[in-house]
């Protein structure tokens, strides 16, 4: 119950920063038009700020924590170090997810044409700058 | 024949070379680079040349040109950048991609070397 009580304030903080974070995304889709879409989501799964994942953004976020989870295991027991990122190439196109500072990662979904040297560049840089959007704001103090 | 990597080190022996990649049009992704260094990111000389030959492949498209790329050249005030369509069997949708000082390279032999680079080329 306090677990859930301290995630639950965690995730409130994390909120405050999520003007910003679609700032970003919408940005970040501007830059790279192949984009279908684009969210932010904490490390456990939970919405910060989607773009254009219409419906399917809760179930994402979901799946991004579930996938993030193995692919941090997998870079450990492999001696790989911390989680960066991950790339799924589907038929119809890509799903990738960057981490973003501490507690949140990127998730984007790319038409199967995208130039994917591009899409690391500009989701890399975009995912540090969210990152330190949401560890900002999971610093500053609750005012309650 | 050569690998990957010879070719790539015959491009960085070209007059004027400062840095030279083999790179996959279809991904934006770079199979090999050398040189380069602080000055040229080649990884984003990639993604970026990329989008150039896949606009001058759509353009031919569009302007109904059957006919394919040989090389792109670009001129920049100090450097020139030649990309260069590889059409080998197994290589298709790969380009070099070369940067030269303009100062010491000479562009015509640097067209010559890069022929010779691709006819020798297995991937």
């Amino acid at each position: 119950m306090r677990r859930a009580l301290r995630l639950r304030a965690e995730r409130r903080q994390m909120m405050t920063a999520e003007a910003e974070v679609l700032v970003e995304l919408r940005r970040l889709r501007a830059r790279l038009p192949q984009l279908t879409g684009a969210l932010t989501a904490s490390a456990d799964g939970l919405v910060l700020a989607q773009d254009a994942v219409d419906g399917e953004a809760e179930s994402v976020a979901a799946l991004t924590a579930a996938a993030l989870g193995v692919g941090q295991r997998l870079a450990d027991t492999t001696g790989q170090g911390g989680f960066r990122e991950l790339l799924v190439r589907g038929e119809h196109g890509y799903v990738a997810t960057y981490a973003a500072g501490g507690s949140a990662v990127l998730t984007l979904l790319a038409e199967p044409r995208i130039n994917v040297g591009r899409l690391h560049l500009e989701a890399r840089r975009s995912s540090a700058r969210i990152g330190e959007l949401v560890d900002g704001a999971l610093e500053r103090r609750d005012p309650n | 024949m050569a690998n990957t990597e010879t070719a790539l080190k015959e491009a960085a022996q070209i007059e004027g070379a400062i840095g030279a990649a083999l790179v996959d049009y279809t991904s934006g992704m770079a199979l090999g680079t050398i040189g380069g260094g602080k000055e040229l990111d080649l990884n984003v000389a990639a993604a970026g040349n990329t989008d150039v030959v896949r606009a001058k492949v759509r353009t031919m498209e569009m302007l109904g040109l059957n006919d394919e790329i040989e090389d792109i050249l670009i001129t920049l005030g100090g450097q020139y950048h030649l990309l260069r369509l590889l059409k080998a069997r197994g290589s298709a949708g790969l380009f070099l991609y070369v940067a030269l000082d303009k100062n010491r390279a000479n562009l015509a032999m640097a067209r010559h070397q890069l022929k010779k680079i691709e006819a020798d080329l297995e991937i």
